[in-house]
């Protein structure tokens, strides 16, 4: 059994050898992390090479070295880098693992061995993690290294990188593979992939705008309640105008025949926030919930954020970011704190568990290869 | 897998298949219900038109393909049996090796899922290499092969886990005269270590050369199967060439041979007559191609072989025909014609040539294509009704 499984993954290697594209993305991640050693702080601001770029945001009393540094590698390396750029050279290198191997010609010459259907399919998916553990591996050792010399800081949080990068790429070749198996093509299942992963980060996107609205309307609601009150209370201190009291519409008011007060105003866009709030929730709702279902490729990639940086280290960033512009529209002057609107969404976010992130998506990661592996076995070929 | 046997240790055959069959998407009935016994240590041929269902078959037995419904043994194994593959060395119609492996890292990782060990790999895949006329290029990639190499590579593989039984589909496709007879060579190798040889092949005269045994598949069933002795014994005769004495015309030998056997066989009074020749087996069909035939669209029915023959009986009914200056007898005993042959010596005839003849191999594959009521040749391919069907027409 061993001796199989050895022979499969040893043939992945020898496959990945040979494609011209694996040596390519290590080249260009041997590059990435070149260009870290490259870059440093100091108190004036930023090092490239010898040169030193005076900045206000990037210095080392702002970002000591360690935190500049993992910065970098969480940012550029990760997000930008292997979770966007690499994930698509590994997809297109990876796409024609099935499809090649279900090939009429192909498959005979390994169904024909004693090594059942569902274990053999199993461990050809495992193989085709190969290409972006070995990146991720070679790319984190790098980053390690560099960034323990260069910014004397040695951090083994770094390698989560690794576990988290493939479990983020094998939500998306779960998915080639499933359509590998339906189309048996190389080129179709790279591009529905690439489909669907747009989709999911469509998805992800209009759930990330909606959980802003929701936020910004409940600090809006909290916000208007208290100015109402405020306004109640300032009302009852003066004098009444009528003897029905403040609540009362007032007659001229209800003809507009007089403008109307403050409180009143704010009564109305109380109303109308909370209206608002209840079909902003119901999508955000759904949204979620559909979301919960699929992957979650972006919060995946995320986690490493959650495991490289302190509360201190976000804090430091957070300083210098400048308040996002006012989400007012229209007439409404409402003023709505927006980096508490952003703390909020920050600890809701925080707030959803590794099992929620991962779980449910190698949930539906299991679905599909479980799906892929029933064709495989049941399949004539 | 449904239907399965349990398993009978000790069985005298390699593979022992009874009520196979297959339906493809519930309408191409590409196996009908299929019995096939191969004995151990055999080189065993399956013949058939394409379309027959000989691949489906040799699938179903690698594990390849699921049947509908499928009883036997194979090496004793319920067929279906992952076990039993470690015990059978395969060559896939068309296979594809991975091109990015060299000849000894294809035969090294395929032997890795057969599970042989690693010491084993090595030394085997240096020795089949060898065996193939592959040594050279173990350390070249296979996507520099050639069609012939590949094939050479395919063979090896099929050994490398020193099966005990070996089944090879169509391993000469695509091979030149000198790598065909090296599989030749190849195969009566094994047949000298008593392996058992399962061969599925078109190449009739290859097949003739080695099997012992062979089976004709058409349109999802065995039409014949036997040894090329049973599957020839119809046929067998014995063919005299004379020459006239030296005062005779060539031309009048017909007429005079009767006369000259007068004493040992026994002629119609109408000694020439129109009729076919005395083999079972017809000649091969007309080519297909060409203006539509007053048979509406389908194959003519094959010609008889019409000649001017003269019929007569020997001692024991044994039936002889004139035509020319050659004589058919009608059987494959040695005795009987002696008395023949003393009489045309005695008559100063010349004996040119007494040869034993039977039906070849293309003779029994004609035969079993075609149809013995209508004489039409079957159509190639599957049966979609589940009927045989005539080329170019329905059943």
């Amino acid at each position: 059994m061993i001796m199989q499984t050895l022979a499969i993954v040893r043939d992945a290697y020898r496959d990945l050898n040979a494609k011209k594209l694996f040596w390519l993305v290590l080249m260009l991640s041997g590059i990435v992390v070149g260009s870290f050693a490259a870059v440093g702080v100091n108190e004036k601001g930023l090092e490239v090479f010898v040169w030193t770029i005076e900045s206000r945001i990037f210095n080392s009393r702002l970002f000591p070295p360690a935190v500049f540094y993992k910065l970098m590698f969480a940012t550029l390396g990760i997000n930008f880098w292997l979770a966007w750029i690499a994930a698509i050279l590994a997809l297109v290198s990876t796409a024609g693992i099935i499809p090649d191997f279900i090939s009429s010609g192909s498959i005979e010459l390994v169904l024909s061995r004693p090594i059942g259907r569902l274990r053999l399919f199993l461990t050809k998916c495992l193989a085709g993690l190969l290409f972006v553990t070995l990146q991720v591996g070679v790319f984190s050792l790098a980053a390690f290294l560099v960034i323990g010399i260069r910014g004397r800081a040695w951090e083994p949080g770094l390698f989560w990188a690794v576990p988290l990068t493939v479990c983020f790429f094998s939500y998306l070749f779960a998915i080639c593979v499933l359509l590998g198996m339906v189309t048996r093509s190389t080129i179709a299942s790279l591009l529905l992939t690439l489909l669907v992963w747009a989709g999911i980060f469509g998805l992800h996107t209009t759930e990330s705008l909606f959980l802003l609205l929701k936020e910004h309307n409940q600090l809006k609601l909290e916000t208007l309640a208290k100015q109402v009150d405020e306004l109640q209370a300032e009302k009852a201190a003066t004098p009444a105008e009528t003897p029905t009291g403040t609540d009362a519409p007032r007659p001229a008011q209800a003809t507009g025949a007089k403008p109307r007060g403050p409180l009143e105003r704010r009564r109305e866009q109380l109303e109308e926030t909370r209206q608002n709030s209840g079909w902003i929730r119901r999508t955000h709702s759904i949204l979620f919930l559909v979301k919960t279902a699929l992957p979650k490729t972006t919060e995946t990639k995320d986690l490493l954020s959650r495991k490289l940086f302190t509360a201190a280290d976000l804090d430091r960033m957070r300083q210098d970011q400048k308040e996002p512009p006012p989400m007012n529209f229209g007439a409404d002057d409402v003023r709505v704190d927006e980096r508490e609107v952003q703390r909020r969404i920050e600890r809701i976010i925080n707030e959803r568990s590794v099992g929620w992130v991962i779980g449910t998506s190698l949930l539906f990661e299991l679905v599909l290869v479980g799906a892929a592996a029933f064709m495989f076995c049941r399949r004539d070929f | 897998m449904s239907h399965l046997s349990t398993f009978t240790p000790g069985s005298d055959f390699a593979i022992d298949l009874t009520h196979v069959a297959k339906t493809y998407r519930g309408k191409v009935h590409a196996l009908r219900g299929i019995n096939m016994q191969v004995q151990r240590g055999a080189v065993f041929g399956l013949l058939g038109p394409n379309g027959a269902g000989k691949s489906t078959l040799v699938k179903i037995m690698m594990t390849v393909i699921r049947p509908n419904r499928c009883e036997g043994r194979i090496l004793s194994f319920p067929v279906g049996s992952k076990a039993t593959l470690a015990h059978i060395g395969y060559l896939p119609e068309h296979h594809k090796f991975p091109d990015y492996l060299t000849a000894a890292q294809a035969l090294d990782f395929y032997g890795a899922l057969s599970k042989v060990p690693r010491r084993v790999r090595r030394a085997r895949g240096a020795e089949l290499l060898e065996l193939v006329g592959l040594k050279d290029w173990a350390t070249k990639k296979v996507r520099g092969f050639s069609k012939g190499m590949r094939q050479r590579l395919g063979i090896a593989n099929a050994l490398m886990n020193d099966p005990d039984l070996v089944v090879l589909d169509e391993p000469t496709d695509g091979v030149d005269p000198v790598g065909r007879r090296d599989i030749r060579n190849v195969l009566l190798h094994l047949k000298s270590q008593g392996k058992t040889v399962f061969l599925n092949s078109h190449l009739l005269s290859e097949l003739e050369m080695v099997c012992d045994h062979v089976a004709i598949l058409v349109q999802g069933i065995v039409s014949a199967q036997g040894t090329m002795d049973e599957l020839t014994a119809d046929s067998r005769r014995f063919e005299i060439e004379v020459a006239p004495p030296a005062d005779g015309a060539p031309e009048h030998t017909q007429r005079l041979l009767p006369a000259a056997l007068s004493g040992v066989a026994r002629f119609s009074l109408t000694s020439s007559i129109e009729a076919p020749r005395p083999s079972p087996i017809p000649p091969p069909p007309s080519q297909p191609s060409g203006p539509p035939s007053s048979t509406g669209g389908m194959t003519p029915p094959v010609p008889i072989s019409s000649a001017l023959v003269t019929k007569g009986e020997l001692a024991g009914g044994v039936p002889i025909f004139i035509e020319g200056g050659s004589m058919r007898i009608g059987t494959d005993d040695p005795v009987v014609i002696q008395p023949l042959i003393d009489a045309l010596r005695a008559r100063g005839y010349i004996i040119r040539s007494v040869r034993p003849v039977r039906a070849s191999l293309e003779d029994l594959f004609m035969k079993a294509v075609t149809d013995p009521v209508t004489g039409l040749v079957l159509a190639p391919g599957a049966a979609p009704n589940g009927k045989h069907t005539p080329r170019g027409g329905h059943a």
